[in-house]
């Protein structure tokens, strides 16, 4: 079995939304949150749920599979600046009209299954809710 | 002082009759041929990438080391991905501190057991954040939208890549222990599979089975197992998150703390994982301009070996690798395309260079 539902529900607040860490002394947002900042050092760490919303950077589409992964290829990746200013690289979904610089918003989505009748993962993804200008 | 006393390296290949632990006992029946009197290293080292999850062998120092006939040593491994030089710096620093006198450090992945897809997987575990690896990206990913990054912001089009393949393979073509010994083409580059747009097949270093092992000594005992070590004068490292800003800030923080300006008299082998990744270290180590670097490959000595490119690309055994090339490039004993110069560099790091160690090495 791939999928474990422990680690599933330990990354529910990377996987299922995204929960950004602000520390308190340096004003550095980061993602995934944790408790103590990356940057500074500091434990003084207020979580932030991000409203799920940025900008297309750029963005690639990958053809070769890793395994369990074989379902989503080609796979469109984004790299994205949510609104509160950090960059992500994350999956990109319903992805018709993909232009950098386009509006994105974040969708949960299937990401991979053990089995026709196994676990399920579910992720963020993100789509493009308007084409670039 | 530390010297490094002996090297050896076996042609990197597809080796499928063997395992992890033939392929070490080659490398090391080579070194044995050309040392002067039998090995007894103090500690065994093995730096290994994916012996653990590819090759399903924990504990795999001392298993090696026992079937060396190394009974009684320190053996351990040290797992840095796909940067070995961290294993070398752990041999360097145990040598400088006096802890021991001699440290045997073996180089060993293997990837040819499985599909790229499988590969793919083991690989991604590099990734730096857990919801990376569970939603699916690749290291390819990254270096892809490096690449894209790179194009836009320096306005290259995408066979300004191909300039590094083609000089890669150019050079491997001369050296009889490169995994991929052919010519390459701009034509057959451009045509090659679309692995992570705008990544081609070409961009991307193939991952081979290898081993190679040095040994590493005190000065002083050096030369009771040759008549020419070669002096490891320095490591210098750094690790630092990937960004997006087109700059390797572990290698500049790793540049700085060498405090050596590299030109090109200089003999390096650099981690070229992608084409990108190429671009970006010549650049942040000064040899190259940036958004040119790979339009002047003929204005430094890089890599002469083929690089990951063509040499192959061999895991946690890499730096190793590059570590045995420039010694022998400095006692003249290169099987391959022949640098000039009494200063080694070895730039050993990580798939996207999160992490970095520096070596320098003295004729």
């Amino acid at each position: 079995m791939r999928i474990s539902p422990s680690r599933s529900w330990r990354l529910k607040e990377q996987l299922y939304t995204i929960t950004l860490g602000k520390c308190q002394e340096c004003g550095n947002v980061f993602y995934p949150y944790q408790s103590i900042c990356p940057s500074c050092g500091s434990s003084r760490i207020e979580k932030i749920v991000s409203k799920g919303h940025g900008k297309l950077i750029t963005y690639t589409v990958i053809y070769q599979a890793r395994e369990g992964y074989e379902k989503a290829m080609p796979m469109p990746i984004g790299l994205i600046e949510l609104d509160e200013g950090v960059k992500i690289l994350a999956p990109l979904t319903d992805a018709e009209n993909i232009k950098e610089g386009a509006e994105v918003e974040v969708a949960l989505r299937r990401i991979t299954a053990d089995s026709s009748n196994g676990l399920i993962q579910y992720g963020i993804k993100f789509r493009v809710i308007d084409d670039a200008k | 002082m530390v010297s490094v006393a002996e090297v050896s390296l076996i042609k990197v290949d597809r080796y499928y009759e063997y395992s992890e632990r033939d392929l070490v006992i080659e490398a090391y029946k080579q070194l044995e041929t050309k040392v002067k009197e039998r090995v007894k290293p103090d500690v065994v080292i093995i730096s290994s990438g994916y012996i653990e999850s590819i090759g399903k062998s924990n504990l795999s120092a001392v298993k090696l080391s026992s079937s060396l006939g190394f009974r009684g040593v320190k053996a351990f491994r040290v797992e840095n991905g796909d940067n070995g030089g961290a294993a070398i710096y752990t041999a360097y620093s145990l040598i400088k501190s006096g802890l021991a006198k001699s440290v045997l450090v073996i180089g060993i992945d293997k990837f040819s057991d499985l599909n790229s897809k499988q590969v793919n997987d083991f690989t991604a575990t590099n990734l730096l954040y857990d919801y990376e690896y569970h939603l699916g990206l690749t290291l390819h990913s990254h270096a892809a939208i490096l690449a894209k990054l790179y194009m836009k912001q320096y306005n290259v089009p995408y066979e300004y890549f191909a300039n590094w393949a083609i000089k890669m393979h150019e050079y491997a073509v001369e050296n009889p222990n490169a995994y991929l010994r052919f010519k390459a083409d701009l034509n057959t580059i451009v045509k090659s599979q679309l692995i992570a747009e705008p990544l081609r097949l070409f961009d991307i270093a193939p991952r081979a089975d290898g081993a190679s092992i040095a040994l590493l000594t005190e000065d002083d005992l050096a030369r009771k197992y040759s008549d020419a070590p070669v002096t490891l004068d320095k490591i210098a490292g750094a690790s630092y998150d990937y960004s997006y800003d087109l700059t390797l800030p572990s290698i500049r923080m790793a540049m700085k703390e060498l405090d050596y300006k590299i030109d090109d008299k200089s003999i390096v082998e650099l981690h070229d994982s992608y084409s990108i990744i190429a671009a970006l270290e010549l650049e942040e180590l000064g040899l190259g301009e940036r958004g040119k670097s790979l339009e002047q490959l003929d204005s430094f000595q890089v890599n002469y070996s083929g690089g990951l490119k063509a040499r192959g690309y061999v895991g946690g055994a890499t730096a190793i690798y590059q570590l045995s090339e420039v010694v022998m490039q400095l006692r003249g004993d290169f099987k391959g395309k022949k640098a000039v110069g009494e200063k080694g560099i070895v730039v050993s790091t990580d798939d996207l260079a999160n992490s970095t160690f520096i070596i320098s090495l003295m004729r």
